[in-house]
């Protein structure tokens, strides 16, 4: 572990820095101090980090880490808060690290770096990640600080940051084990997969977080593999140890990066550069392992970038993922690629598959810190804005499936819909056009077959056409009567109507109309037309009798139709409304009333309650006192039970109450006296008082007994001083009255009647454990005492006893060093054992009503 | 009764003495031994670890756990053991 590399005096001095006072470092206590200094670390990359929110990130950064070293990555995910915090982080993470560097640097470096760091991180040049991470991972190797250093100075603005960090880093990684290799074998594989990924905003990331996690220490030089991410990463890594191409490098970062992102770049130059400077101060700050990667981070952050999104999770990621510096690669190049991408949206800690990726990203990318001061300023600015941008990005692809699903319930609803609606309207128009109807009739009629025989064809058809033309004529007129057309003032045709009508058709029609006629009247059907004579509702037999025609089957125009059914069912339906309404309403009052009822009564009971309460307490009060009365005045009752304001509500229940008692209550009468020269209606209470019932009830102090048996095993085999400590015979907030302590004295003294050594006794009435001191003449009797005292049961408590040492009994009671008289129970010693003898007035005398049994 | 095992009223009652390092609540034969072999094989030597760790209960916890692979519970009596004995005795 890097953290053996961590001397004594400086992990002392490091837990000093939190505020923590360590104990002697030993060799026994150093792992735990190690363990603490790490979880304070984390405490503070959290701390920092949630400033930016980038916990989540970091939290979910960490599990699919995994095996990358979490490192220092997580703290820079915060890059604005980083800085500051992100150098104790550092700490934190950097245990997983190696540290190449000697650690004769760190420490100065250390501080140094934290020092310069922090003030200016929240601006672009502090923003070098560079110099946090490489603080924080010299916590523990010091290796960082003095890469730091070096690069110091220059990297101060982006550019020279992240290669300092990256130089940094480099001869870092060589030392470490941890993912320099791996970085660079996440890196370049991550750079694929950022590619890739660009629209998958995820899961390549996730997969190129594996990737570091698998990273192997040795391969550092595996990664240059990939295309893009490679040129810059064997540019970047011989450059990279203090190399000043940074200008360069990022230049060629976001040329590649645009080559890689091909799809939706959306890293401009000065962003990737950011991203770059960005990925690498992370890198740098979270993790520091893999300051090679940095650049192949860099690059990845490069095709990355048109994941806003993934960027600012891995920002926040890293921030989150402080400790782990498994993380580095992936975290490294996430947040590079996030701050890249993102410029503007530095934190999104969701993405933590992403950072992961950019862990191995992150620990190459010291190179691009150039950008990344810039980047994270911007993204500072951004944060919020782009959170919620990418939130909402992200909210809208993952409705994409559900919002089908919604468009096609939709669909199906309205189909439903329409399907009956074009139901009913031509369920509508085919009831009101009788077409079909009236072919059946030429074709069919109800004639019979008589009407076949009379007549030959020719003759039939016109009979036929005449009536069909008569029924229409009638429905026409039926229905525009119907239909509010006050055209014909009748719904039905007179007789002489309806010849005129027939023979303006048909000239033929004028003999056949009797004939039509009468076949109707002779067949019982219902061909539609309805004929009435002079007197209604008498059948006809005879033509001669018609004097009116009417339509059964009124043709209305379809809208008449239309409007009619409406109204109908329009009708109805309010008439259903109403009823269930009414009987809805009625419902609801009958519950309404039921309820106030329930109230009332309630009310009303606790009125009486209070009444014979207050009668009550009145008799009692009479009883001490003879100078009162022993009744109450009913509306001195009531008012004093009512408020004012209450008054005139509550006076039906004040009846109900007075009711109540005089049928129900028997210990109340109700009686007149004269008060003041006044009649008033009295109460009295009449119940004889119960005898002390209240003080029988009070807990008395009494020892009850022992909970165990005294022997070697849990007392001490000899006395050892002449003070007794005794705990747990009281409770400070619960005791009540005067001289409670007194009766704890009193209580002490019968206890050890038998031993006429106390000399003295002190409660300790602040105490919350109950203390009594006790003091006795000697050894010995102390032994006693502590015999008789410890383990048994007072008052419900169970009370221990321990030695004190004389000199500190004296020192808390300089009272005590001159009694030496034996103190005696004040009270007449009643044995403390088998009495059963309850004193009632001695209520507080624990004393008195001892019945404990030894 | 209070919630303390016997061992540990018994551990707490009186001065540790040369009792050995079972003698503690919460540690056991295999705790014990462990313990042993890491050479703290009388209860005063634990004690003396956990002076030197301030009596702080987070850091003797860890350090229990990681010496001996103590489980909470045997941490926290351990724990309360020893601080009670310091408070009676120290």
């Amino acid at each position: 572990m890097a953290s053996t590399q961590l001397t004594d005096e400086e992990l002392f001095s490091e837990l000093k820095h939190f505020g923590f006072t360590p104990g002697p470092v030993t060799e026994n206590t150093r792992p735990v101090y190690l363990k603490k200094l790490k979880k304070l670390r984390d405490e503070q990359q959290q701390r920092g980090s949630r400033a930016g929110k980038t916990r989540s990130t970091g939290a979910i950064h960490s599990p699919s880490g995994g095996g990358n070293t979490a490192g220092p990555r997580p703290a820079s995910h915060d890059v604005t808060h980083l800085s500051s915090s992100r150098r104790p982080g550092r700490k934190s993470s950097v245990l997983g690290f190696s540290s190449d560097e000697s650690d004769a640097e760190t420490p100065v470096n250390r501080k140094g770096r934290q020092a310069d760091r922090s003030p200016g991180f929240p601006q672009h040049p502090k923003i070098r990640p560079t110099t946090p991470s490489v603080a924080n991972k010299s916590q523990y190797g010091a290796t960082l600080n003095s890469t730091n250093s070096s690069p110091g100075p220059g990297r101060q603005r982006g550019v020279s940051l992240g290669w300092g960090v990256r130089a940094r880093s480099s001869p870092e990684a060589e030392g470490k084990d941890y993912d320099e290799s791996g970085d660079e074998d996440d890196y370049e594989g991550e750079i694929e997969k950022n590619s890739r990924s660009l629209n998958g905003c995820g899961a390549s990331h996730l997969n190129t977080s594996k990737l570091a996690g698998d990273y192997s220490d040795s391969d550092e030089e595996e990664v240059r593999g990939p295309g893009v991410g490679d040129l810059q990463q064997e540019r970047l890594v011989p450059n990279v140890r203090r190399s000043h191409p940074k200008a360069e490098f990022a230049f060629h970062v976001v040329g590649r990066g645009s080559q890689t992102g091909g799809a939706a770049r959306q890293v401009n130059p000065p962003e990737g550069l950011n991203m770059v400077g960005n990925r690498r101060e992370e890198g740098e700050g979270g993790k520091g392992k893999r300051r090679d990667s940095d650049t192949p981070g860099g690059l990845r952050s490069h095709t990355v970038s048109p994941r806003k999104t993934i960027y600012v999770s891995l920002a926040e990621n890293h921030g989150g993922e402080a400790g782990k510096n498994n993380h580095v690669d992936g975290e490294d190049g996430a947040y590079r690629s996030s701050r890249f991408a993102i410029g503007l949206r530095p934190r999104f800690s969701n993405y933590s598959s992403l950072s992961q990726t950019y862990r191995s990203n992150h620990s190459n990318h010291t190179a691009p810190n150039h950008s990344y001061s810039q980047a994270v300023l911007k993204q500072k600015l951004s944060v919020p804005e782009d959170e919620l941008l990418q939130q909402f990005k992200r909210e809208e692809v993952a409705s994409s499936g559900s919002f089908s699903a919604h468009y096609l319930s939709m669909f199906l609803l309205t189909a439903a819909c329409l399907f009956f609606l074009l139901l009913g309207l031509m369920y509508l128009r085919m009831r009101g056009s009788g077409s079909s109807e009236v072919d059946e009739v030429i074709k069919s009629h109800p004639f019979g077959s008589e009407f076949d025989e009379l007549y030959n064809k020719t003759e039939k058809d016109l009979i036929l056409k005449l009536l069909l033309n008569l029924h229409d004529h009638l429905a026409q007129v039926a229905g525009q009567y119907d239909c509010g057309d006050q055209q014909h003032l009748n719904r039905s045709l007179s007789m002489a109507e309806a010849s005129t009508y027939l023979r303006s058709q048909n000239q033929d029609f004028d003999g056949f109309i009797e004939t039509s006629l009468e076949w109707i009247i002779r067949t019982g059907q219902d061909v539609g037309i309805r004929l009435t004579g002079q007197v209604a509702d008498e059948p006809l037999t005879d033509v001669s009798e018609i004097s009116r025609l009417e339509s059964s089957h009124p043709k209305m125009p379809f809208t008449c139709r239309f409007r009619r059914a409406f109204f109908t069912v329009i009708s109805r339906v309010s008439l259903i409304a109403v009823v269930v309404g009414c009987v809805w309403s009625v419902v609801c009052y009958m519950k309404f009333r039921w309820r106030r009822e329930e109230e009332d009564t309630r009310q009303m009971y606790d009125m009486v309650e209070r009444i014979i309460d207050v009668l009550r307490s009145h008799s009692e009060a009479c009883q001490e006192n003879q100078d009162l009365q022993p009744y109450l005045p009913i509306p001195h009752v009531r008012d004093s039970l009512v408020q004012p304001q209450d008054r005139k509500k509550m006076k039906k229940i004040w009846e109900r109450a007075e009711k109540f008692l005089a049928a129900n209550e028997s210990r109340i009468r109700k009686e007149t006296q004269r008060i003041g020269g006044a009649d008033f209606l009295v109460w009295r209470w009449i119940q004889p008082s119960l005898s002390c019932d209240k003080t029988s009830s009070m807990n008395s102090k009494v020892w009850q007994g022992k909970a165990f048996p005294l022997d070697r095993r849990n007392s001490p085999p000899n006395s050892l001083t002449p003070c007794l400590k005794i705990r747990n015979m009281f409770d400070p907030i619960m005791e009540v009255g005067e001289n409670w302590d007194l009766a704890i004295h009193e209580a002490i003294l019968e206890k050890c009647n038998d031993n006429d050594g106390i000399v003295h006794i002190a409660v300790d009435k602040n105490s919350r454990e109950g203390c009594v001191y006790v003091k006795c003449l000697s050894a010995e009797h102390s032994g006693r005492a502590f015999k008789a005292l410890h383990g048994s049961w007072f008052d419900g408590k169970l009370v221990t006893v321990k030695y004190l040492r004389l000199d500190r009994y004296h020192q808390r009671f300089p009272q005590a060093q001159g009694s030496s008289t034996p103190l005696k129970a004040s009270s007449p010693p009643l044995s403390t054992t088998g009495t059963m003898n309850t004193v009632p007035h001695l209520q507080h005398r624990g004393a008195g009503n001892s019945s404990g049994f030894s | 009764m209070s919630s303390t095992s016997q061992k540990h009223k018994d551990f707490v009652a009186e001065p540790m003495g040369e009792k050995p390092v079972n003698a503690l609540a919460g540690i056991g034969e295999v705790l014990g031994k462990r313990l042993e072999e890491k050479g703290f094989d009388k209860a005063y030597v634990v004690l003396g670890q956990f002076l030197v760790l301030k009596k702080d209960e987070e850091l003797f916890r860890d350090w229990l756990k990681d010496t001996c692979s103590a489980n909470t519970k045997q941490q926290g009596d351990c724990f309360g053991c020893l601080k009670e004995w310091c408070d009676a005795f120290l």
